[in-house]
């Protein structure tokens, strides 16, 4: 594990990278620094910071392609997202056809190769694929900086890897995602509280008045719900539980788009200020490996069949 | 004694005591049924050495970490033996008691409490005074043996169970707002204390107006010195915001399962339950962040109001869904199991009023941690 001393000089390493380096120079300062070897030694500490300081700072890296892999048993290539708001492999394996609607990251044409996971059957294997062989189309959509690649094909001589362990892939990006949405809802509560505090009408600060502080203590209450969340399925390392987390930390993040850029006013619905990026940037990462709003219903249902709740993490 | 072996080792003390220790009465039942159950619980855990746990010796307790302790609010609170807001009380007198009191005082007032023999009581709140202690105005003037107090107290749980009192009185001027106010310790058959119980819409009689009329109080019963009223209320809130409130999950938990066990299949909404169960998971995770910190000897204070509105938003929400989906049982039910639902829902509405309102807690959050400066 990386502790104490080791521990802090890694944040401020990934501090400065995340706050000077975006795309593929985040991607190569990440490898300057280790952080793939950290992801190995020790996956909390590696994507708790990284990912955190990523959704503050608003850049982008191909982390999450490393997350996965690494979660697959294989290395540095990208891996195909699930389409949006769902978790479930992109894939299906027939025979050596594959059929695939996805979504890539920001490197995924710089890579020669791409995983994929697909359901064969009733089991799920990784499939290596060309990336070339793949339709890619760029996504502007609502966060174009976070440059997105819409990937979809229906394609022969895929190769099968052998099997896939992709509900615990799925919970270690869902917990990534989950640290860049509170990274993300913390810079926000920032930019609003430093807001208030600077913004003199009727002679005060707005952040004497009532109505703006319970904005900001509950857009706080929410990410901190979200934290205790994230912190609890890295100790049980059960899939339900990140999947719970990143409904969390994705309806945290809404909470504090709302109240933030209320607080913020008009101000924070200009194109200068930076507020806005982190709004479409939420929007887009609580849409990737499940939605609040899919998960939350997936869970409930799965209560209901199973007539049982999430087991308790322990004292 | 280790957790793991500890959580172990009770369990099993449980279950072979499983008889013994279950409640009379099927439902919620009375309150008088409901303190007599916590009581013998109380007595029983304290006899076999396990309420001892997580308590300093000096008040005969067995020493080790504070998480034994909430161990075993959690695991009595899960096999429903009992309910968690009379029951924690102790988790948050008890601390701050033990601080403050003189030790030869905490040494003899202490183990009845943790044993079950009596019950305490808090009196903070008055009829001008919620949140800001500034204000209070219950008096206590010093005499040549200690103290007589006069004023009134209100929403004070079960003072007409308790024998003893943990009291905040005004003993400077009013102008020295929250510097002139001492803690006492007070006995409830003391003379010139009179109770009068408030019914709730619940239909119980938990909370009362207490009335002290020339009361005396000896010397040695003050909590620190004097004018240490402030720092005494403000050692113990985050007990009653935090640390007491552990076993609030596991019978949010608790509570869950048995919905799930009792709607039928399609009155509950799925997005709806899912977020119930999110939140009551969320609490607890933040809850068992708190133990833990509390347990490392670090000072617990503002964080805590994050753990009080987790756990009133879980609550609220819980019982909503209780609402929607149980509903013959909680409008027209008359069996024990229905009227259990029913006073848990609606004793679920004052989650965000006692213990500082919602947005009391907010306010906290906002000038403490959030740093937006005092907006007073």
């Amino acid at each position: 594990l990386i502790e104490g001393e080791d521990l802090k000089l890694f944040e401020q390493s990934l501090r400065y990278a995340t706050e000077n380096h975006t795309g593929a120079a985040l991607d190569a300062a990440l490898e300057e620094l280790g952080w793939q070897d950290a992801l190995s030694a020790d996956a909390r500490a590696a994507v708790s910071l990284l990912f955190e300081l990523q959704g503050a700072a608003n850049v982008i890296s191909s982390a999450l392609d490393r997350v996965l892999a690494n979660a697959l048993g294989h290395e540095l290539t990208a891996v195909v997202l699930p389409a949006l708001g769902q978790w479930s492999a992109p894939g299906v394996l027939d025979g050596n056809r594959l059929d695939v609607h996805g979504v890539g990251t920001a490197s995924f044409g710089g890579h020669k190769t791409a995983l994929i996971v697909a359901r064969a059957g009733d089991s799920q294997v990784v499939v290596e694929v060309e990336t070339a062989s793949l339709t890619q189309r760029a996504v502007e959509g609502v966060d174009p900086s976070l440059r997105l690649v819409e990937v979809a094909g229906d394609i022969g001589g895929a190769r099968e890897l052998g099997p896939a362990e992709w509900r615990a892939a799925v919970a270690l990006g869902q917990l990534a995602l989950g640290h860049e949405l509170v990274g993300a809802s913390r810079r926000m509560l920032e930019l609003a509280r430093e807001h208030a505090l600077e913004r003199i009408q009727f002679g005060r600060p707005i952040a004497m008045f009532q109505a703006v502080r319970h904005r900001l203590a509950e857009t706080l209450v929410a990410i901190e719900a979200a934290a205790a969340m994230l912190d609890a399925a890295w100790l049980d390392h059960a899939p339900q539980t990140a999947g719970m987390a990143k409904a969390t930390a994705g309806r945290g993040a809404r909470v504090a788009v709302r109240h933030c850029q209320q607080v913020l006013a008009g101000i924070g619905f200009t194109a200068e200020y930076p507020f806005h990026h982190y709004v479409r940037r939420i929007l887009v990462l609580e849409q990737l490996l499940g939605s609040a709003r899919s998960l939350t219903r997936e869970l409930g249902s799965e209560v209901l069949t199973r007539r049982q709740l999430p087991a308790l993490l322990p004292l | 004694m280790e957790l793991d072996a500890f959580r172990k080792a009770l369990d099993d003390w449980l279950d072979e005591h499983d008889d013994e220790l279950a409640p009379s009465y099927t439902g919620g039942g009375t309150l008088d049924q409901k303190m007599a159950q916590i009581a013998k619980v109380r007595r029983l855990a304290f006899d076999a050495g396990w309420a001892r746990w997580g308590w300093p010796e000096q008040v005969r307790g067995f020493g080790g970490s504070t998480l034994l302790r909430a161990y075993l609010s959690e695991a009595v609170t899960a096999r429903d033996l009992l309910e968690p807001g009379l029951y924690s009380l102790p988790e948050v007198l008890g601390p701050s008691v033990i601080t403050f009191a003189r030790p030869e005082l905490s040494a003899k007032v202490l183990p009845p409490l943790l044993r079950g023999d009596e019950v305490w009581c808090q009196g903070f709140s008055e009829p001008g005074t919620g949140s800001n202690l500034a204000s209070l105005t219950c008096r206590a003037v010093r005499t040549g043996e200690g103290w007589r107090v006069t004023g009134q107290k209100v929403w004070t749980s079960l003072s007409q169970y308790a024998r003893r009192c943990v009291l905040l009185t005004r003993t400077g001027s009013v102008e020295s707002a929250h510097k002139g106010i001492t803690a006492l310790f007070v006995d409830m058959d003391a003379p010139g204390i009179t109770i009068r119980p408030i019914e709730t819409m619940d239909g119980e009689q938990e909370f009362s107006e207490v009335f002290f009329d020339d009361v005396p109080v000896p010397s040695d019963r003050t909590l620190g010195e004097e004018g240490q009223g402030r720092a005494f209320a403000m050692d113990l809130l985050p007990y009653e915001r935090s640390t007491a409130l552990w076993q609030r999950a596991a019978w949010l938990d608790r509570r869950l399962r048995d919905l799930v066990g009792a709607a039928e299949p399609d009155a509950l909404d799925p997005t709806a339950l899912g977020e119930v169960t999110q939140l009551v998971h969320a609490f607890r995770a933040r809850s068992r962040t708190t133990q833990h910190r509390m347990a490392a000897g670090e000072e617990l204070g503002a964080e805590t109001s994050i753990d009080k509105v987790l756990l009133a938003t879980a609550e609220q929400a819980l019982f909503d869904l209780v609402a929607e989906a149980l509903p013959a049982e909680v409008t027209m039910g008359d069996d024990p199991e229905s009227e259990r639902w029913r006073g848990e829902f609606i004793y679920s509405r004052a989650a965000t009023i006692y213990g500082g309102t919602a947005e009391i807690q907010r306010n906290i959050i906002a000038r403490q941690l959030l740093d937006l400066g005092n907006d007073r």
